[in-house]
């Protein structure tokens, strides 16, 4: 195969950023879902909401 | 459920694309094998034009409806349209060092429109940051977002426009549908590419919608509880000067 380093550079940055992406998204999407339910428990026990730089 | 499907799906659809465009489809005449390049170049800009796209109409409807839904779907379209659109400039530059003899050329009106895309949605997403209002954001955004929405089709012409060492749509174009400048097998792996990454397109849409809305209503609860906090405050001073006033007296 010839450019086979200008393919491989190609794919790999596009195949595998998007991999790296969905990964990434699942990840803050399962840390999201967490933060939100902690949030919502202190909510129903009258506890204080965080400030927002806790919540990042 | 149906999400996780759709990402298996994409997953498969990506995957066995890949392999057809890498493997099978023989190589081209003159560009040899960096013409493979081209299959994920093309789907690269296509999303990144969809993306964008989707970004300035929920903008549009959500300064219509003033739905907070509406802005999540605009995030979730500018995000994944700047990752798109840096793959389609990454896979062009990959492309274009074997086919043209250089990497980029900022005389060419279709890179240039297309890196000034890149950094007007790149500056959206930091737009974004200055305010924590959600819905002043949403409005400010909304604009932001379909004013640069205006270099989406200066991006597709320009090949048609002005001249440039970027070639023209070989099947972009209506009669070029029917009748594209590439062979059978090719249009077909490239086709199938298309397809393979509007689904990933999708499934990750879906998924950034779901974590903006998350995110707004840890945002919105925050602000709730920080207003009570501060309600509390306000009633607990009110109260006090009295209190030492009687104990005082």
């Amino acid at each position: 195969m010839q450019d086979l380093g200008f393919i491989v550079a190609a794919y790999g940055v596009i195949l595998g950023g998007m991999a790296l992406y969905a990964v990434l998204l699942l990840r803050r999407l399962s840390a999201a879902r967490r933060a939100s339910l902690q949030v919502r428990r202190d909510a129903e026990a009258g506890l204080p909401s965080p400030p927002p730089e806790a919540e990042a | 459920m149906g999400t996780r499907v759709l990402g298996i799906v994409a997953l498969v659809a990506v995957l066995a694309a890949s392999v057809n465009a890498l493997f099978l489809v023989p190589a081209d005449v003159n560009q040899g094998d960096a013409q493979r390049i081209m299959y994920v170049h093309v789907p690269s800009a296509w999303l990144g034009y969809l993306s964008f796209g989707v970004t300035a109409l929920a903008g549009i409807g959500y300064l219509w409806k003033r739905d907070l839904r509406l802005d999540a779907v605009a995030v979730a379209g500018a995000e994944i349209g700047v990752m798109f659109t840096a793959f389609a400039i990454w896979g062009g530059m990959m492309w274009g060092r074997p086919v043209w003899g250089v990497f980029w050329q900022w005389e060419d009106p279709r890179l240039t429109t297309t890196a000034l895309l890149l950094a007007l949605y790149l500056g959206y997403l930091l737009f974004r940051r200055l305010t924590d209002d959600p819905h002043r954001r949403a409005a400010r955004a909304a604009v932001v977002g379909i004013v640069a929405a205006v270099d989406i089709p200066i991006v597709h012409f320009s090949v048609e426009w002005w001249r440039g060492l970027h070639q023209g749509p070989t099947i972009g174009s209506p009669d070029k549908v029917l009748h594209p400048s590439a062979p059978g097998l090719f249009v077909l792996a490239l086709v199938s590419m298309v397809v393979a990454f509007t689904l990933a397109w999708a499934w990750l849409m879906i998924r950034r919608y779901q974590l903006a809305r998350i995110d707004w209503q840890i945002e919105e609860h925050g602000r709730l509880g920080r207003i009570s906090a501060a309600r509390r405050a306000v009633r607990a001073a009110a109260t006090t000067p009295a209190d030492g006033a009687a104990e005082g007296a």
